[in-house]
């Protein structure tokens, strides 16, 4: 027999409120009935709806209402009745150990990677909440659109910045920013490499960043004038004053003028920051305050005069605009503001100033916390569900003295909201323990303030709520349902036997997502392995690298030849292996530049680190003359050049420093920078003066020893400078930290997902097992053996598991195959198939422990006390 | 309320409860009504007059009778009362006096 439409009848439910409209609902189902067997279901259905609609208005349902709405004798839910909610839940929650610290261990390894992505989230958008003028600085962006892009740039023209503030009285001061400045510093020998910014002098006075020494206004006024951040200044000085104090760099000699407190909850991001005058001498060919066509790394933010609307500061960038467009006349151009507390997180930007905080990858992690979180709220529902039998009696009692539906319903989103803060309590020392760990991974993340304040607890006590309503709604709603007579005779339905089909969906979906992560640390590793194990093209085994510094290079390099165990020598400017910095133009005929890489490297480099040649030779690299350098080049290069198709002499070129180059050796492709890299054009020019590091190709008996003997040839060269050696396996190591950070990425991942199915499982397996007492009983004296039972009993599962392995296995291959691994290391490995199958049956030792150990208790207990069970 | 008088549908409804003595509930006044007049009538106005009816008195109502066939909720019994019935009387005295003033010849028109 068909039921009345339920929407309608839970509609008219909740409009009836408090009057009780049994006996109506009774006459349209009777009705109802009646149409249905008279006119067909879906006739019946419409009569239905429309007797709800026109009975909902009628004079009958209102005069009960209104009768209703006088009595008061009794009302929803009262502190007496919450008060024994929480007791219950308590009393619940200590009988029942094992389903209480399931659910708090998962939802507390759920919750703690939510807490993290949170608590970054809610600190990014606090960011540059302290500055005191910060309602009235905006930055200025640029929106430029012509053929072959259309984008917002969170930079903008150079000359925006002098001439906004000289056109219009309701600027107060504009701040013009310049990012890209990478200073080395000589530091007691030690070269120490920064990053900073130009900024010109009014930064100080519209951004209120802390100065603890200096005078703030004119720090940034006169030209190498430079202000330090405490922690450089601790690393450069010590306990030393730096104010006065002069630092070499290869930019000239920097005064330093100011020191500043550390940034913290900014978007800014630099260590040290010079005038901007300093750019104006460094680029003395550039005329920056009339440069209408470059907008990139150049910032410019405005402090408008109190009470300014912002319309007027529209109207005025319009106007701007249009100047712009004059000097830029393909292109659509559109200046726009933004106020600074809108700055992060953006959700697009281009080369946005700082780390560049956007929102879509704030989502993305939000969305792997929820996709972590999720299987453990899973859990919990299910568990409960499977708990039914032994609360129902509870619900029924309940029902027959008086409880509502709706009361069942509270006392259940209450239990869980209680479960779900135990569990906070959990996740949040989980998040304190993971928080430095992961925020070091970040690399930037270190201006976060994350850090438990007020603001953040009460963001993670919203969200905690928030899970602890979602969580528990549906056994809320599964035990508000259940019928009072059914409950107290016990014949809720024992399901036990099976899982349902919605159960196994989420089983599967759990290890799904646990074999993903784990394949993933798997495949990172095989990464790891491989890039040790092949080398990258040239000889990498038993060469130790040593920093040349300010020694005399020649005299060094004569005397440690003569070591015995050093088999050869050789220099270079910069280490194989690992990352280049910057690249040089050249340009293969008179109107273009491709950018190459170029390396100085010393004698007899190419035989030592026996890199292949493909065509030509290696010896008469020493023989340039003024006219003419001779240099190595990679086919990467040649190949770059022939797209140029150029009708002269295909192995003479010139750098765009002018020099003259002839090429007299083309070497095979290999990978000089780590395999994440695109290889791309190298030059190799020899130069003893540039090289920065000795390469010795060391057959030592006793190493430590060598090192030794080495170091006391060094000093014998030159006292001053330090000797330091290290081999350039380990240098290259170091280079692939980037690989460290994914596989401990993954690997938490993996572990939270790896625990939190298993506590599924091992809840779920638990309950079955238990609810199948008898069942087993009899299936033991009616003599089966230990062995069928525990088939009995784990095929269920087993099964769970083999199919999601049969889905995640296709998956993982496209996603790591394909996609991440090729992102990742673009000379990699790929993945293989050994690690896949690894991993998968690490994952089914991992789940059959845990059914094993729940199923034994059963399959071993004694038949007679199980009968007896209950 | 305006007064105590029967209106037209009211009258009707009263009969129909009062005809069906204990089985009189909305349902099966429903039913009387389309059975007898060849009226169909939403349950709503039923339910409408119902009570109005009970608010002027000429009606007393009980709960009783949940059968699964209404998925187990109660009916609303009503019964008729003493001054129900008296209405219904004046009423039905009312109506016959004014008919015995109709001259026969019009009627036999008709």
């Amino acid at each position: 027999m068909p039921s009345p439409p339920r929407f309608a009848q839970q509609l008219f439910k909740w409009w009836c409120k408090k009057a009780d409209a049994d006996d109506l609902l009774g006459d349209m189902e009777e009705y109802f009935r009646y149409n249905v067997s008279k006119k067909g279901k879906l006739r019946a259905q419409m009569i239905y709806i429309k007797q709800v609609l026109s009975l909902s208005f009628s004079y009958a349902l209102k005069k009960r209402k209104r009768s209703a709405s006088y009595s008061n004798f009794y009302s929803q839910n009262s502190i007496a009745m919450l008060n024994n909610y929480f007791k219950i839940a308590l009393r619940n929650f200590s009988k029942h150990k094992l389903f209480t610290s399931l659910n708090i261990l998962g939802l507390a390894l759920g919750m703690s990677i939510c807490l993290l992505a949170l608590s970054i989230t809610v600190s990014i958008y606090r960011s540059d909440e302290f500055h005191e003028k910060k309602d009235r600085i905006y930055q200025v962006n640029t929106y430029i659109a012509d053929d072959s892009e259309d984008k917002t740039y969170a930079s903008t023209f150079n000359a925006v910045g002098d001439y906004m503030e000289g056109k219009y009285p309701f600027i107060e001061r504009s701040v013009k920013i310049k990012s890209g400045f990478r200073p080395e510093f000589i530091h007691h020998g030690n070269p120490m490499r920064f990053h900073g910014y130009f900024a010109n002098e009014s930064f100080f006075d519209v951004f209120s960043f802390p100065i603890i020494s200096g005078n703030p206004s004119t720090a940034l006024q006169e030209p190498y004038s430079m202000v330090l951040t405490e922690s450089v200044a601790k690393k450069l000085f010590k306990n030393e004053d730096p104010i006065g104090k002069v630092l070499e760099t290869e930019y000239g000699s920097f005064n330093v003028t100011g020191v500043m407190e550390d940034l913290k909850q900014t978007h800014f991001y630099f260590e040290i920051l010079t005038s901007y005058s300093t750019y104006e001498q460094l680029e003395p060919n550039s005329t920056l305050n009339s440069d209408w066509e470059n907008y990139r790394n150049n910032y410019v933010y405005l402090l408008l005069n109190p009470n300014t609307a912002k319309r007027t500061l529209t109207e005025s960038l319009t106007q701007v605009s249009e100047q712009a467009i004059e000097f830029n006349p393909n292109r659509t151009i559109e200046l726009q503001s933004i106020i600074l507390e809108d700055v992060v997180p953006r959700w697009n930007v281009s080369n946005a100033l700082g780390i560049g905080w956007d929102q879509p990858s704030l989502m993305f992690f939000m969305f792997i916390g929820l996709l972590i979180l999720l299987p453990a709220v899973f859990n919990y529902i299910n568990l409960s569900i499977a708990r039914a039998l032994k609360r129902a009696r509870e619900i029924g009692v309940r029902k027959v003295v008086g409880a509502e539906k709706n009361q069942i319903k509270m006392q259940f989103i209450v239990e869980t909201i209680l479960l779900t803060f135990l569990s906070l309590v959990g996740s949040i020392f989980i998040f304190i323990e993971i928080r430095n760990e992961f925020l070091e991974m970040v690399g930037s993340a270190s201006v976060l303030d994350t850090s438990l304040n007020f603001t953040l607890v009460s963001v993670f006590i919203l969200f905690t709520l928030l899970v602890g309503v979602l969580a528990g709604i549906f056994p809320a709603l599964y035990f508000s349902r259940l019928n009072p007579i059914h409950t107290l005779k016990g014949e809720i339905t024992n399901r036990s036997g099976s899982i349902s089909g919605m159960k196994k969906g989420l089983f599967v979906f759990q290890f799904f997502l646990s074999l993903f992560f784990i394949i993933g640390v798997s495949a990172i590793a095989k990464q790891y392995r491989y890039v040790f194990n092949n080398n990258h093209g040239f000889e990498s085994d038993n060469v130790l690298a040593i920093p040349l510094r300010d020694i005399d290079k020649q005299v060094a390099i004569n005397e440690l030849k003569n070591h015995p165990d050093v088999k050869a020598v050789t220099t270079s400017s910069n280490l194989p292996g690992i990352f280049l910095s910057g690249t040089e133009e050249m340009t293969p005929n008179d109107l273009d530049t491709i950018n190459v890489s170029q390396v100085f490297i010393g004698e007899n480099f190419i035989e030592n680190m026996k890199v292949k040649l493909a065509w030509g030779e290696s010896e008469s690299l020493s023989k340039s003359t003024q006219n003419e350098e001779l240099v190595l080049v990679n086919e990467q290069f040649m190949r770059s050049v022939a797209v140029f198709n150029l009708q002269k002499d295909s192995l003479t070129f010139t750098l765009a420093d002018g020099t003259k180059c002839r090429i007299v050796g083309i070497m095979e492709d290999f990978n000089f920078e780590p395999l994440s890299e695109l290889i791309d054009p190298l030059v190799f020019r020899h130069s003893l003066e540039e090289s920065n590091y000795a390469l010795l190709t060391i057959n030592s008996p006793d190493i430590k020893k060598t090192i030794d003997d080495l170091d006391d040839i060094w000093s014998s060269v030159d006292q001053k400078v330090n000797f330091e050696a290290t081999f350039l396996n380990d240098e290259i190591e170091t280079a692939y930290f980037f690989l460290t950070a994914q596989i401990k990425i993954f690997g938490f991942l993996s572990t939270f997902a790896i625990s939190i199915a298993c506590l599924g499982l091992l809840g779920m397996v638990s309950y079955t097992t238990e609810n199948r007492t008898k069942e087993i009983a009899i299936r033991k004296i009616m003599g089966a053996s230990s062995n069928g039972l525990y088939f009995l009993l784990t095929k269920d599962f087993i099964k769970l598991i083999v199919i999601s392995a049969i889905i995640a296995i296709p998956f993982s291959y496209v996603f790591y195959d394909m996609v991440f691994l090729h992102f990742l290391i673009r000379y990699g490995s790929g993945l293989g198939i050994i690690e896949v199958l690894l991993s998968i049956i690490f994952l089914f030792l991992i789940g059959f422990v845990t059914i094993y150990w729940q199923t034994s208790q059963v399959a071993n207990a004694n038949p007679a006390g199980n009968l007896r069970y209950e | 309320m305006k007064g105590t008088n029967l209106g037209e549908f009211e009258e009707l409804v009263l009969l129909t409860v009062a005809s069906l003595g204990t089985e009189a509930y909305a349902v099966s006044v429903k039913s009387s009504i389309a059975e007898h007049a060849n009226r169909i009538v939403n349950i709503s106005a039923i339910h409408s007059s119902l009570y109005r009816l009970e608010d002027k008195g000429f009606l007393t109502s009980e709960f009783g009778g949940a059968t699964s066939k209404r998925g187990g909720k109660q009916k609303r019994y009503f019964r008729i009362t003493n001054t129900g019935l008296v209405a219904l009387q004046q009423s039905k005295d009312l109506k016959q006096q004014l008919w015995k003033t109709i001259p026969q010849l019009s009627f036999q028109l008709v």
